[in-house]
């Protein structure tokens, strides 16, 4: 159970790597990343490490997401 | 064959490296550049971390209710201080970005290239 | 021929690292030497010697402080250089019928200030818990980081009237660094060396208020960095 838990969890990471990798909108892929950010963090609850996993919540779906999405209100929105 | 699919949470942290590498190298896009740079700097700390998982092991707080096998605290550390140091490089990236845009006014690599 | 480069650029880096990790051990694999030869000495002597109960702050805070005290460096380096950056020039306006102006909702705001003393009471509750469960200085930190932007978006305060006032948010920046200056410099004179803790069973109650003020300085220091570094880069 716990490694189809894991295997659905890495399964939906290389997803949503490609997601971001190929997204033209910037905002869907910032907020794309914020989400694989999130898996990231339950996948590090799963292994035992809770002190990683409360970070990178924190600093990846919360901090770095802001930031990005400050930067493209900024410059473009769009992929050329 | 048996041996290759034991491993095979670190043969999707290399993918997921490869996949950030990819967008790094091959988007033109300045922001996009810096997510894939994002995307390989999780993928590299989720290696580590998972190097330090023990089966069936706890959370390495030893405050007496557990006595099973701990994870490893070293990885877990040693990550914690990367993570603080992957934020601190995307937040001077995105100055850095935003400065060009406003120079510029473009940020796609292609297009900056001819700029003077 | 760009697709075909990029291409040999990731297989170049994907094939030697496909090989080196198939000849790892097994994750999760109680035998292999990282958890037999190394980490079995921290989690048996680690409680015993540093006095916190979660390894990984007693890690991070006692056998590895002057990697922490690095990386509070280089966060603030971070701000120094994003407001190096940002402020050269004049500040980015653009006209105004060309950024089109989001109210922010009132169901968003009503929820924030609902919610902001809580999120300010986890977040000291998960750095001052930081030694006896999942938790620590930078993690409360970031809590009460994100905390404060959302009253930023919230109450509208950019930069001309922030939240801290500026003189006293050079200080609270500056905390994470000041702290480890001044725990370091203690325990130079306690312990003869830069960072180092007070030996001895006696020396408990020193122990642990040096880890607490370096939690605390971290926690402060990380919140008041983020706040700029929201407030630096959202400009006017």
């Amino acid at each position: 159970m716990s490694q189809l838990f894991d295997l659905v969890m890495l399964l939906l990471l290389i997803f949503m790597a490609l997601a971001v990798s190929r997204s033209k909108d910037l905002v869907a892929a910032a907020i794309i990343f914020s989400g694989y950010s999130l898996v990231m963090c339950l996948l590090w609850q799963h292994r035992g490490a809770p002190d990683v996993a409360l970070t990178e919540a924190a600093v990846g779906a919360g901090v770095t997401t802001i930031l990005v999405l400050l930067a493209i209100g900024r410059t473009c929105r769009r992929e050329k | 064959m048996g041996a290759a699919l034991q491993n095979l949470d670190y043969f999707a942290f290399v993918i997921l490296f490869c996949i950030g590498l990819h967008t790094l190298v091959a988007r033109p896009n300045l922001l996009k550049k810096l997510l894939g740079l994002n995307i390989m700097e999780t993928a590299v700390f989720a290696f580590i971390v998972t190097s330090g998982m023990v089966d069936g092991g706890a959370a390495p707080i030893v405050d007496g209710t557990v006595t099973g096998p701990f994870a490893s605290p070293l990885p877990q550390a040693l990550i914690l201080t990367g993570i603080v140091v992957a934020v601190s490089i995307s937040a001077l990236a995105l100055a850095l970005i935003i400065e060009i845009y406003r120079q510029c006014g473009t940020i796609e690599a292609d297009e900056l290239k001819g700029v003077g | 021929m760009k697709r075909l480069l990029a291409a040999m650029v990731v297989a170049a880096a994907a094939i030697p690292m496909f090989a080196g990790v198939a000849g790892l051990p097994a994750p999760g694999d109680a035998g292999a030497p990282a958890h037999t030869r190394v980490a079995a000495r921290y989690v048996e002597a680690g409680v015993r010697e540093t006095g916190a109960q979660n390894l990984v702050t007693g890690v991070l805070l006692n056998y590895r402080a002057y990697d922490t005290f690095g990386e509070v460096m280089v966060i603030f380096a971070a701000l120094a250089a994003v407001s190096a950056v940002l402020s050269r020039g004049p500040p980015a306006r653009r006209p105004a019928e060309a950024r089109p102006q989001v109210e922010t909702s009132p169901v968003v705001a009503f929820v924030i200030r609902l919610t902001a003393p809580f999120i300010a009471i986890f977040g000291v509750m998960v750095i001052l818990k930081g030694h006896l469960a999942p938790g620590g200085g930078f993690q409360g930190g970031v809590i009460l980081g994100a905390l404060l932007v959302l009253l930023s978006v919230v109450t509208g305060r950019g930069l001309e009237r922030p939240l801290l006032s500026a003189p006293a948010a050079r200080w609270l920046q500056a905390a994470g660094p000041l702290a480890f200056a001044v725990v370091g410099l203690f325990g130079l004179a306690c312990a003869g060396t830069l960072l180092g803790y007070p030996a001895g069973p006696g020396a408990d109650m020193l122990r642990a208020a040096m880890m607490l003020m370096l939690e605390l300085g971290i926690g402060i220091g990380g919140a008041a960095i983020i706040l700029w570094l929201f407030l630096q880069m959202r400009g006017e």
